[in-house]
């Protein structure tokens, strides 16, 4: 269990999140949905603990981060480091013996080339698949779909069911509103910072459509396509 | 491409700002390290002209990297890139080239601008896809990456090594050997990304003490050649030989440290000096290691704990 209390963080002026309080239950598929800005990837480094923060984020654990695994939005590369050397050495972060990637290769990986040179779907792919081997408890997967081909989607989606079943727990943000609907019992909706609603899985459908009608408005009929 | 420029001047003002100095004093202050840094190497060794080359080729060859020449390319029609890419190097190595011509060696100078001239039009990626095998791919990535990017420099210092045993000339000898060690120091120049700290399981202690020991051996493996065949063949020289093989660890051990005192952010300008000083005075490193040793576990109780 996770709790977060009174969680806040500004970047100079700007207040990219104010006051969120929540909790992620072991065991449980959380979506965070929101727009480009909202606050998602901030809540996730401060869960993470890469971003000072005013509130409590208090867990079961001595220490969160050891038995987190976090895939960024935007994984980074080392230029001359291969897909393979990089399952290594978050293997080795966390004293794992771990050597024949080649059997755990899932997404078929060219784990000989240099990842740096790889796609961004096969980025993230990679970083799905060091944060997996590591054996972690509790997952933030932030945007995993970005970028990936169809048949991958397909197998994150199923991972991540493995995972819940597993009784791991699991915090995804995507911007595809179908694979939230497919995972996750609660999603909760960021707006500038703020934690403005909590949903249950029976009413996903009436949050998409609010989604849908609130994003959507008269946008298009501004552009007065004829 | 007047913007271009200018955007690089306001990069390089910021850089110095980071450093923790004024952009106005930073800049004063470059033309006057660069002289003392040039005067100390000539005094330091006879082989100065060559590193002098080597060091100017390498920074024009930084600037021919396909990624940064692709991005020039998309911003700039292909007559104004040329004209860049030409401006710059031009720019880069006329500090080189002027020192040069003051110390009278005119060949250098000829092969410097020549160069110049040439890297302008060519640009460095990995294109045929070739993965460079290393020996450390058990413990990424320092060594991985640094020793990818800097083999070169590592059979050039073997190379340097065997002549030196050839001709009889010792000190060439102790001077690939330290070539070695400083290649090792610069895997360690900049900070990683914070995450790749992050994802350890460790304390600050463990973590620095597993760095610690991965830079030995690794360094220990890439200077073995040299020190072996050194001690063959000056087996009276044997503590001199012995006794810079321990100053590089020395070396090497403080390049850690520096970097983990000052992580996630660069080192500082306080903490560079430092460095600098410990290198020019080894003594020092007796303060200046456990100095570093504790910042370095201040600075990672923020990510791993």
């Amino acid at each position: 269990m996770i709790n977060i209390e009174h969680l806040s963080k500004t970047y100079g002026a700007k207040q990219a999140l104010n006051d969120i309080n929540l909790s992620f239950e072991k065991g449980k598929v959380y979506g965070i949905v929101g727009e480009n800005g909202a606050g998602k990837t901030t809540l996730f480094k401060c869960v993470a603990g890469l971003e000072k923060h005013e509130g409590t984020i208090a867990s079961d654990y001595d220490n969160l981060k050891n038995h987190l695994g976090f895939l960024q939005t935007d994984p980074y590369f080392f230029s001359k480091m291969t897909g393979g050397e990089y399952l290594q050495l978050f293997c080795n972060a966390r004293n794992l013996t771990e050597s024949n990637f080649e059997a755990k290769n899932i997404f078929d990986l060219p784990l000989n080339q240099y990842a740096a040179t790889y796609s961004t779907g096969m980025k993230k792919k990679l970083a799905l698949t060091a944060i997996l081997l590591q054996q972690n408890d509790f997952f933030i997967l932030d945007e995993p779909y970005n970028g990936v081909d169809i048949q991958s989607n397909i197998i994150i989606t199923e991972i991540i069911h493995k995972l819940h079943q597993l009784n791991k727990t699991i915090v995804i943000s995507s911007h595809i509103f179908s694979t939230l609907n497919d995972t996750c019992d609660e999603i909760y909706l960021l707006k500038e910072g703020i934690l403005v609603k909590k949903v249950h899985k029976t009413d996903f459908g009436k949050l998409e459509q609010e989604m849908k009608d609130f994003t959507i408005g008269n946008r298009i009929e501004k552009l007065g396509l004829k | 491409m007047k913007y271009y420029f200018n955007l690089q001047y306001k990069m390089l003002n910021r850089h110095i700002s980071d450093f923790g100095l004024n952009p106005a004093v930073g800049i004063a202050l470059l033309p006057i390290l660069f002289l003392g840094l040039s005067y100390y190497l000539f005094a330091k060794t006879e082989f100065a002209e060559y590193l002098y080359v080597f060091l100017c080729a390498s920074l024009l060859s930084n600037l021919s990297e396909a990624g940064r020449n692709d991005f020039i390319k998309t911003c700039f029609s292909d007559k104004d890139y040329r004209r860049i890419r030409v401006l710059e190097n031009v720019i880069l190595v006329i500090p080189f080239v002027a020192f040069l011509l003051f110390k009278g060696c005119i060949i250098s100078t000829t092969i410097l601008l020549l160069l110049a001239g040439i890297l302008a039009f060519m640009t460095f990626g990995n294109k045929f896809n070739y993965t460079i095998p290393t020996p450390f791919y058990r413990r990424p990535f320092e060594f991985i990456v640094g020793f990818r990017k800097t083999f070169w420099l590592v059979l050039i210092a073997y190379i340097m090594a065997y002549m030196g045993i050839v001709v009889g000339n010792f000190n060439l000898g102790l001077f690939s050997l330290m070539l070695v060690f400083f290649n090792c120091m610069y895997f360690y120049a900049y900070p990683e990304n914070a995450y790749y700290v992050w994802i350890f399981k460790a304390s600050p202690k463990r973590f620095l003490v597993d760095k610690i020991k991965t830079a030995l051996l690794f360094s220990t493996i890439l200077s073995l050649p040299i020190m072996i065949g050194h001690l063959f063949f000056y087996t009276d020289k044997f503590n001199i030989i012995l006794g810079l093989q321990c100053l590089g660890y020395m070396y090497l051990l403080a390049a850690v440290l520096a970097k983990y005192s000052a992580f996630p952010a660069e080192v500082s300008l306080p903490q560079a000096f430092l460095f600098a000083f410990g290198i020019v005075f080894p003594p020092a490193l007796l303060a200046i290691i456990p100095y570093f040793y504790i910042q370095s576990i201040k600075s990672l109780k923020e990510i791993l704990q």
